[in-house]
């Protein structure tokens, strides 16, 4: 049985217009608030060539919680976020992913795990060659659904990062920032259970860099579990969420949120 | 325990129907509104490059024409040698002079003959008919004063027999007395038939080997294509495209290569019936009377674009497959 673990609602949000998303319903479904929605035990990444990229690691992430993953360049950031999408696979211990062993999923269970997730790059990995719109809308028609219900949805989301006037452009008319917003529309679009993004904010500048981290916090506030990796230590410290903190592949602080400075 | 997170704000763009409910299953829609998009999107990528699009059709276009042609042609040379050697007689000319009554004593002797079936005489009279009637100046005939022809002997070989013993009959008849000349339409018949199933076994392995190339074409072209879109392939991939949704839009593009070249080579087809279809009809009128050109039947020339589509689907699907498994 698991604890509640219903976050509080933001004050920074609470004078905000209605949202547009949260209305809209997980087609994945959570599991409950508070159950570990990722479970990483005694996990380890070697790649080839020899080099260990994360070293029996363990830890988990509850539903409806709003994680940070620091270190410095190599800690294992970046590939523990890896093991999650199934871009790379661990060469020891057992990663859970709402209740499913990842070890498990074969060629063709990948497409559909990661329908259930939304990833944020620090690069965006936008087609440029497509409109805004287009590009949200990806996971959804990858995803099988109605061109009308698609529609509420992309709109929605791009109402949420506040480019719903911007849907018709192509992303190359946008500033980094603006095009890092519509990944993030491309990640939240089809209500994932866990969205994972990888140092969001590299390339933007500080104030923007907050925007963004407010936005992955919004999410968390209707029920996303969010894990963010970032070198970006003022701003984790300023988002007061729980830190993981990992150094050469091994877990070397796990700060929860009420304690972070 | 708490299952569901509430969402205590409304939205204008929703109705509360979709609240708290999943989107329905629309496994055959979804389907094929996936089709439907990977053919307009492979086709619209096709068109935003015309003039490679179309250099790579008109290579495959002119791979699959040329077995066509050739196919063409072995069908007028067929055609032409029915009409050339209807039957295998031989025709014995006598030497001018030679009468009615030295052609009948010729003519029972050679029904003597093991591998004659039987013997027709033709008088000058009925060759001067014969002539004016194929080659159409009959006028020009009636004003000579003498009929110039000799008396023909028509032998037919017996049926079965072989090439050699039909070899010993004609020089047999060489050698009579009073032959001129002796003319073997059967044995040009054989001949041609043994040259018409040697071309037709090489259009045949023409024909494989140029498919071969028209896969390898669509193969090589889908690949490049592939590696230049791999960033675009790698973003479907992250956001839970499945291999085949991914390979689709290139399979399609196969298809449309295929597609367009078989249009294309059949086009060729009709256009080389066409630039044929007087030559041939001057030749058979000079040897065998009236001779149309023979055409591509219809099937033919709308199975090819079909067959091509085919190659097209194979050859992106091979290479798709490989490519593919690199990038995942």
């Amino acid at each position: 049985m698991c604890s509640p673990l219903r976050p509080e609602p933001a004050a920074a949000n609470s004078h905000k217009a209605p949202d547009l998303l949260a209305s809209i319903p997980y087609p994945c479904g959570i599991r409950d608030w508070g159950c570990a929605v990722i479970r990483f035990d005694q996990v380890s990444k070697r790649y080839e060539g020899g080099h260990e990229a994360l070293s029996q690691l363990s830890f988990e992430v509850a539903a409806g919680e709003m994680a940070f993953v620091t270190g410095h360049s190599g800690a294992g950031k970046s590939t523990l976020l890896k093991l999650l999408g199934l871009i790379e696979r661990q060469s020891h211990g057992v990663i859970t992913l709402d209740g499913q062993n990842l070890s498990k999923v074969g060629r063709a269970g990948i497409p559909k795990l990661r329908r259930r997730l939304g990833m944020v790059f620090q690069d965006h990995r936008l087609l440029m060659d497509r409109t805004v719109a287009a590009n949200v809308e990806l996971p959804l028609m990858i995803g099988g659904m109605a061109p009308a219900e698609r529609n509420k949805r992309v709109r929605a989301a791009l109402e949420k990062v506040g480019l719903l006037a911007y849907e018709r452009q192509l992303p190359a008319t946008l500033s980094a920032g603006e095009q890092q917003r519509v990944g993030i529309a491309r990640a939240i679009v089809a209500k994932p259970m866990l969205l994972i993004a990888d140092e969001p904010t590299g390339n933007l500048d500080p104030s923007l860099a907050v925007e963004i981290m407010d936005l992955f916090a919004e999410f968390q506030q209707v029920g996303t579990t969010v894990l963010i990796a970032s070198h970006d230590l003022p701003l984790i410290k300023k988002m007061k969420k729980r830190v993981i903190v990992l150094d050469h592949g091994r877990l070397v602080a796990d700060v929860a949120a009420q304690e972070v400075l | 325990m708490s299952t569901q997170p509430e969402f205590p704000m409304e939205s204008p763009l929703l109705s509360d129907q979709t609240r708290g409910v999943r989107s329905k299953p629309r496994p055959v829609a979804s389907w094929r509104e996936h089709h439907g998009w990977s053919a307009g999107s492979s086709l619209r990528r096709l068109m935003s490059r015309p003039v490679g699009t179309l250099l790579t059709v008109a290579v495959m276009a002119i791979a699959l024409a040329l077995p066509l042609t050739f196919y063409l042609l072995l069908g007028n040379l067929q055609k032409m040698g029915d009409a050339l050697g209807q039957n295998q007689t031989i025709s014995v000319f006598l030497q001018p002079g030679q009468g009615g009554s030295a052609a009948d004593l010729m003519a029972r002797k050679l029904r003597d003959h093991s591998d004659v079936a039987s013997v027709t005489v033709k008088t000058p009279a009925q060759g001067m008919d014969e002539l004016a009637k194929m080659q159409g100046f009959s006028g020009a005939l009636h004003t000579l004063d003498n009929n110039p022809l000799p008396f023909v002997l028509e032998v037919l070989p017996t049926p079965g027999a072989s090439a050699d013993s039909v070899d010993r009959l004609v020089a047999d008849m060489r050698d009579m007395q009073g032959v001129d000349q002796v003319q073997d339409s059967g044995t040009w018949r054989q001949r041609l038939e043994a040259l018409l199933g040697v071309g037709k076994r090489a259009v045949l392995v023409l024909a494989v080997l140029l498919a071969v190339a028209v896969l390898l074409v669509v193969g090589n072209t889908v690949r490049v294509d592939i590696a230049s879109r791999s960033e675009e392939i790698g973003v479907l991939m992250l956001v839970g495209a499945s291999r085949a949704f991914v390979r689709r839009p290139y399979l399609y593009a196969g298809i449309w290569y295929g597609l367009f070249a078989g249009v294309l080579a059949a086009g060729f087809a009709v256009a080389v019936e066409l630039a044929l279809a007087d030559p041939v009809a001057r030749l058979g009128k000079v040897y065998a009377g009236k001779l149309q050109v023979d055409v591509l039947p219809p099937w033919l020339l709308a199975a090819v674009p079909v067959a091509a589509a085919v190659l097209g689907w194979l050859g992106a699907r091979l290479v798709s497959a490989w490519q593919l498994r690199k990038a995942a």
